[in-house]
């Protein structure tokens, strides 16, 4: 005991030592240590860490703690913000900025389930750059919502330079739209066609999927024939990425719900969840279905002349884990934060605003393992902010992205 | 005029001039409580006193107008009151009478009657301004006999904070329920265009400007020779119509003019004329306001600007370019006085917000985001705004003489969970957040961190007053809605809404409107 008391007498300086501020050394430093305020984790245990550090090596977060419990190696370069907060990188469900705008919408068939928005990844793109402006580090870029079934989505990072650096997981969802927009499909069609159009051709997709498990589990040894269009469909089925739905209103959500999550027994995630869709707040709590609202922050209930605010709307429903979405170009990008400011507005809560623009939807694309929190392991995505995040009046003075410095307010001019 | 009649006007001068004298040694003596109620006053001689300073002061000579106009006092108490041009004053009175600010202060006396809005635990602000026409709260022109004064686009915009705004050319005030003292100023701006790209009227422009130069010019010539040669002919006037008119009173600085610059060159090419013509100019856009401050501010220009718009960087263009952030904080830091409007200056109801009139006070935010002060920024939607409009006089901030338009807010007005609480228009309440249906389940207790009330969404209405509960069956259903915890701290009665029993949702009557 005593022994060890005394190696604690000798250790502590070095500690200091290790602890203390300093230029970077010669040569290339093996990580960065960033030294802030507060580190708000969004982990499990919600914890938010004054005067901490944050260890970023390889592109990923090496430790996270209160700076006296976290030792700095020697060759890591330090970089303080004492009175700034760092925030997981945001992460947007729906977006369409990722890749090249005008191509949104191949509205060739009312269904298009072989279109895949890989294709249309455009790293570094002005929308993008604008993007990490206000933090947001990851986003699903998925197609518009002309057509019931408009292809599949692709989970890109907000920093890279290449497909391979910038993509998170291909296909990131699969893009539905049951009705609403796709209703200005040529002269028009009916809510009870698309959907019986969306219903057959994911059956069919479901089969060519069972014909090939029974295949592969040797329970038949007819090879089912190839199909490229329907082999892209397998993954949906073994739950492996989600299908991003356009939800707006009670009656579509319901659809959803039933149809989606229910009967085909998909991995669903309701976007845009708007108008009056909180009203299905009560199916959705007791379902695996995840909810991501936006851009229409609230909704004007003629019938009672109120205001209600939709995220409010779900999370005094019990939809507590909300994500909230831009459907940027519809709202830009960078003003993710806003959104959620806007919910608040409307009666929301300021915690639950900032878990729904990092860690909620993180879960909801099955990217948690990666992004969405500040914690060991994880990709190194974060924004160092002046204050809360969800005032506009707060900035994002520094985003990185996979470890590196993807924006920094100091370049002039600086766009937000 | 009968004697009698001669006798009691004299009595009545007399006694009101006592009064005043009374008044006055009152205010002079120590500081007084604002008494809250007329019934909690000494209820003989100082009150008949005090209503007869009233009469007194409003100019009203003869005894039969005193008594069919009636004075009317408001007066919001308790709150912090943030003035703009003076100091914040935590506790202070504001009161006015017939729409005017007539005191300020701690140490205020109510008259009776005072009409009274208790504002403690909350801050009260000049109503916001909006310096850009917005054609979604008044009709067309002119204002007072076109607009829907009970309309929901208005109620919604004073919910915002807004007071004052501009409908076409005229700037407005939102007096709900009413058209009296709605119209501020019938010309704000006198409308320029100056565009390269239409190089006919920018030519027109430059002639009638330097023509209406030369006619002033000669007006003074004519002013010095008129001293030795008493029959020297004035200038010929008689062509001074019209246009030339407003271009005679734009030289002379009795209007402002109006443009829209965004780019750079654009912005230096209206700062040469102002300084040539030497005009009063307020520019529309300017998001590149911030390449050129020092030449705005030097030509005296006003800004109404969007702080986040966005223009990417052109990299071809060898001068710094694009939109920034900054843009608020660089033009104010270099003395150009900076009006903040959305980038759409509307009210609407179709869900996609943050970015028009039912946020205002969020597009200052963005401001404060750029680097610009908290205290400024409020200053781009109060007496900035006012001052760019050249209605600083009457609007814009809350001190003696000025109109009584003000907010009373559960917090900073720049927090994005601010709601006003109050909205008073020329010293009339014009909206009032828990008697409105509209954001009265908001959090009404102003209380950031509670939950919202039980009847915060919208599944019951009002039920009809003989309704009577069915027979059902033992095993209704539970109720949908889960009330979060904390809830009943916050909760106040709704306005007349019945909670209907467990598992009526499905069965509930037509939807009948709340009573408001």
């Amino acid at each position: 005991m005593r022994g060890l008391r005394a190696a604690a007498l000798l250790l502590s300086p070095l500690c200091l030592l290790a602890a203390s501020p300093r230029a970077a050394l010669a040569g290339e430093a093996a990580g960065v240590a960033y030294r802030v305020g507060k580190v708000i984790t969004m982990d499990k245990s919600d914890a938010v860490i004054n005067g901490a550090v944050v260890l970023v090596a390889g592109g990923k977060i090496e430790a996270v703690g209160p700076a006296a419990s976290v030792r700095i190696p020697e060759n890591y370069r330090v970089v303080e913000f004492p009175d700034r907060w760092l925030v997981p990188g945001l992460v947007d469900c729906h977006n369409h900025i990722a890749g090249s705008l005008g191509d949104l919408n191949d509205s060739v068939y009312l269904t298009n389930p072989g279109l895949n928005s890989r294709q249309t990844v455009e790293p570094n793109n002005d929308n993008v750059k604008n993007a990490r402006g206000g933090g947001v580090t990851s986003a699903l870029l998925i197609p518009g919502s002309g057509t019931n079934m408009s292809g599949f989505g692709t989970i890109c990072k907000m920093g890279g330079d290449s497909l391979s650096e910038v993509i998170v997981r291909s296909p990131g969802s699969l893009k539905i739209a049951q009705a609403g927009n796709p209703e200005w499909y040529w002269v028009g069609v009916g809510r009870s066609f698309m959907n019986w159009n969306t219903r057959q051709t994911l059956e069919k997709a479901r089969d060519y999927n069972e014909r090939w498990e029974q295949f592969d589990k040797g329970e038949t040894k007819e090879k089912p024939e190839f199909n490229p269009i329907w082999d892209q469909f397998r993954g949906l089925f073994r739950r492996e990425f989600p299908v991003s739905v356009h939800s707006q209103g009670y009656q579509l959500l319901m659809t959803t719900i039933d149809m989606l999550a229910k009967k085909l027994k998909l991995w669903v995630v309701l976007d845009h969840s708007e108008f009056d869709g909180w009203k299905t707040a009560a199916l959705v709590k007791d379902s695996d279905v995840f909810t991501v609202q936006g851009p229409r922050s609230y909704h004007f209930e003629r019938t009672c002349r109120k205001m209600i605010g939709n995220a409010a709307g779900w999370y005094y429903n019990g939809v507590t884990e909300l994500g909230i979405n831009t459907d940027s170009p519809v709202v830009p990008q960078e003003e993710l934060t806003l959104q959620a400011a806007l919910g608040c507005w409307y009666g929301w809560l300021p915690y639950p605003a900032l878990r729904g623009v990092t860690i909620v939807p993180a879960r909801a694309l099955g990217i948690d393992q990666r992004v969405g929190s500040i914690e060991a392991g994880k990709d190194a995505d974060f924004g160092i902010w002046t204050g809360d995040p969800i005032d506009p009046r707060s900035a994002c003075l520094l985003t990185v992205v996979n470890g590196k410095v993807v924006y920094d307010v100091n370049k002039k001019p600086r766009p937000f | 005029m009968s004697a009698v009649v001669r006798l009691i006007v004299l009595t009545l001068v007399l006694a009101t001039v006592a009064a005043e004298a009374e008044g006055q040694e009152r205010r002079n003596r120590g500081p007084r409580r604002p008494r809250r109620d007329a019934a909690s006053q000494p209820a003989t001689a100082s009150a008949a006193a005090s209503s007869e300073e009233s009469a007194s002061t409003s100019g009203a000579s003869s005894s039969a107008e005193a008594e069919v106009k009636k004075d009317k006092y408001l007066a919001v108490i308790n709150g912090v009151v943030h003035t703009m041009t003076g100091p914040v004053l935590s506790g202070a009175t504001v009161l006015s009478r017939n729409g005017r600010i007539i005191d300020i202060g701690a140490d205020v006396a109510l008259p009776p009657e005072t009409q009274i809005i208790d504002a403690a635990g909350k801050r009260v602000y000049p109503g916001l301004v909006v310096a850009s026409p917005s054609g979604s709260i008044f009709g067309g022109d002119p204002p007072e006999d076109t607009t829907d004064v009970f309309g929901l686009n208005m109620t919604i915009a004073l919910a915002g904070g807004i007071t004052t705004a501009l409908s076409g050319n005229a700037a407005v005030k939102l007096t709900f329920g009413t058209t009296e003292e709605m119209v501020l100023s019938r010309e704000v701006y006198l409308p320029l265009n100056y565009s390269t790209r239409q190089p006919q009227p920018r030519a027109e422009l430059r002639v009638d400007l330097e023509k209406v130069r030369g006619y002033l010019r000669e007006v003074r010539r004519h002013e010095i020779v008129v001293q030795t040669d008493k029959e020297a002919k004035p200038p010929d006037a008689s062509w001074l119509k019209g246009k030339y008119e407003k271009y005679q009173k734009l030289l002379k600085r009795e209007l402002i003019a109006v443009g829209s610059a965004s780019t750079t060159h654009e912005l230096l090419d209206w700062c040469e004329l102002a300084r040539e013509f030497n005009f009063r100019l307020v520019l529309r856009g300017a998001y590149e306001g911030w390449t050129v401050a020092p030449e705005l501010s030097r030509a005296g220009v006003g800004v109404v600007i969007s702080p986040r718009t966005t223009v990417a960087v052109d990299e071809r263009l060898n001068r710094p370019n694009g939109a920034t952030i900054e843009n608020a904080k660089i033009l104010h830091d270099h003395g150009v006085t900076v009006a903040v409007v959305p980038e759409s200056v509307v009210v609407t109801t179709w869900g996609v917000g943050g970015r028009d009139l039912l946020n205002l006070n969020l597009e200052a935010g963005f401001a404060v985001r750029g680097g610009l002060s908290n205290d400024d920024a409020v200053r781009t939607l109060t007496i900035d705004a006012a001052r760019v409009m050249g209605l600083d006089d009457r609007i814009g901030s809350l001190e003696v003489g000025k109109d009584a338009d003000f907010i009373v807010c559960d917090g900073d007005v720049l927090h994005y969970m601010t709601q006003v609480h109050y909205a008073v228009v020329n010293g009339r309440v014009a909206y009032e957040k828990a008697k409105e249906s509209l954001y009265a389940h908001i959090r009404p207790a102003g209380k950031r961190e509670l939950a919202p009330t039980d009847d915060y969404w919208p599944k019951r209405h009002a039920w009809p007053a003989d309704w009577k509960p069915r027979v059902r069956p033992a095993t209704a259903s539970a109720p949908t809605t889960q009330s979060a915890p904390g809830s009943q701290a916050d909760s106040q009665p709704a306005d007349g809404e019945t909670v209907a029993p467990a598992g009526r949702d499905d069965e509930a009557p037509a939807a009948a409107r709340e009573p408001t």
